[in-house]
């Protein structure tokens, strides 16, 4: 089960209407068979960008971040639904990712270059490219092969 | 009288050759007595070896997030908005990674500005000099 945050960019507008919208989002997710596991307002503020939808241009978005559990297939349905929605600016899905508990490699990574291990496989993989060649300390006292 | 002294000599070079295996002898034994004795033990770590480098993001345990702009935008430059290298940033390549791909997430998703850093966090504190890279710049 995939965990996926809904950021919602909203229009501003009144209390009530907010709740309507909010209240439309919500039941599309519960109508595909999703469910909801955290609403967080982020508050409505500037944009960084001036953003044009369904004709009106917004500088000014209600933040709304939605944490949900839908089937997968379904997602593109949500966001052509959501796309249509004449109160939504602008709707991002986004994996929910775990935090990452992987060793910090800087260490590593500052190393000199030939002591690099990502430096070392180069050179080994260039030396695998090398043809062989004759050595003239074989014993063979011709070369024999075309020069 | 010739007889005599052959007779000494022949006495004196077996005499030495003795004397001298006697002394070879205890010679090496004393040898390994000592340097057990006198070999220190080196069970402590190597006192010389550099104590790990950690990356700012790894040291304090900080996971980039779309949502943390705050901290997204520290990265970025306040001239053209661009997300510095590695190479100025000092962070691990993992993080890095993380941290470019959370930054598009965000200003795609319209938390974060593109073309300039956002007014409001102009003042943070720098976590690191652009001017004074770790490595080289490309250019
Ligand atoms: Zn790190």
């Amino acid at each position: 089960m995939i965990t996926y945050e809904l950021c919602l960019l909203l229009r501003v507008m009144p209390k009530k209407e907010l709740a309507a919208t909010l209240k439309r989002t919500a039941t599309a997710i519960f109508d595909k068979s999703g469910f909801i596991r955290k609403i967080e307002n982020l508050g409505t503020r500037d944009m960084p960008y001036k953003t044009s939808s369904h004709g009106v241009v917004y500088n000014k978005a209600s933040y709304f971040l939605i944490e949900m559990n839908v089937p997968p297939s379904t997602v593109e349905e949500l966001k052509e639904e959501y796309s249509r929605d004449v109160d939504i600016i602008r709707r991002r899905v986004y994996k929910k990712i775990p935090p990452s508990e992987a060793e910090c490699t800087l260490h590593e990574e500052m190393l000199p270059a030939p002591y690099r291990k990502d430096v070392q496989e180069l050179i080994a993989s260039s030396k695998k490219l090398q043809k062989p060649r004759f050595s003239y300390n074989s014993g063979l006292d011709y070369y024999p092969f075309q020069k | 009288m010739s007889l005599i002294l052959r007779k000494c000599f022949q006495n004196v070079q077996i005499s030495s050759l003795l004397k001298n295996t006697r002394v070879l002898m205890p010679v090496r034994n004393v040898g390994s007595e000592v340097s057990d004795a006198d070999v220190p033990k080196f069970d402590m770590e190597n006192p010389f070896l550099k104590e790990k480098q950690q990356c700012i993001l790894c040291k304090h345990k900080i996971d980039p997030d779309y949502k943390n702009v705050k901290l997204l935008s520290q990265f970025q430059s306040p001239y053209t908005g661009r997300i510095y290298g590695r190479h100025i940033t000092g962070l691990c390549k993992a993080k890095h990674e993380k941290l470019e791909s959370e930054i598009v997430k965000s200003q795609s998703a319209g938390l974060m500005t593109v073309y300039l850093k956002e007014p409001c966090f102009i003042k943070d504190p720098k976590l690191f000099d652009a001017e004074r890279p770790i490595r080289p710049h490309r250019f």
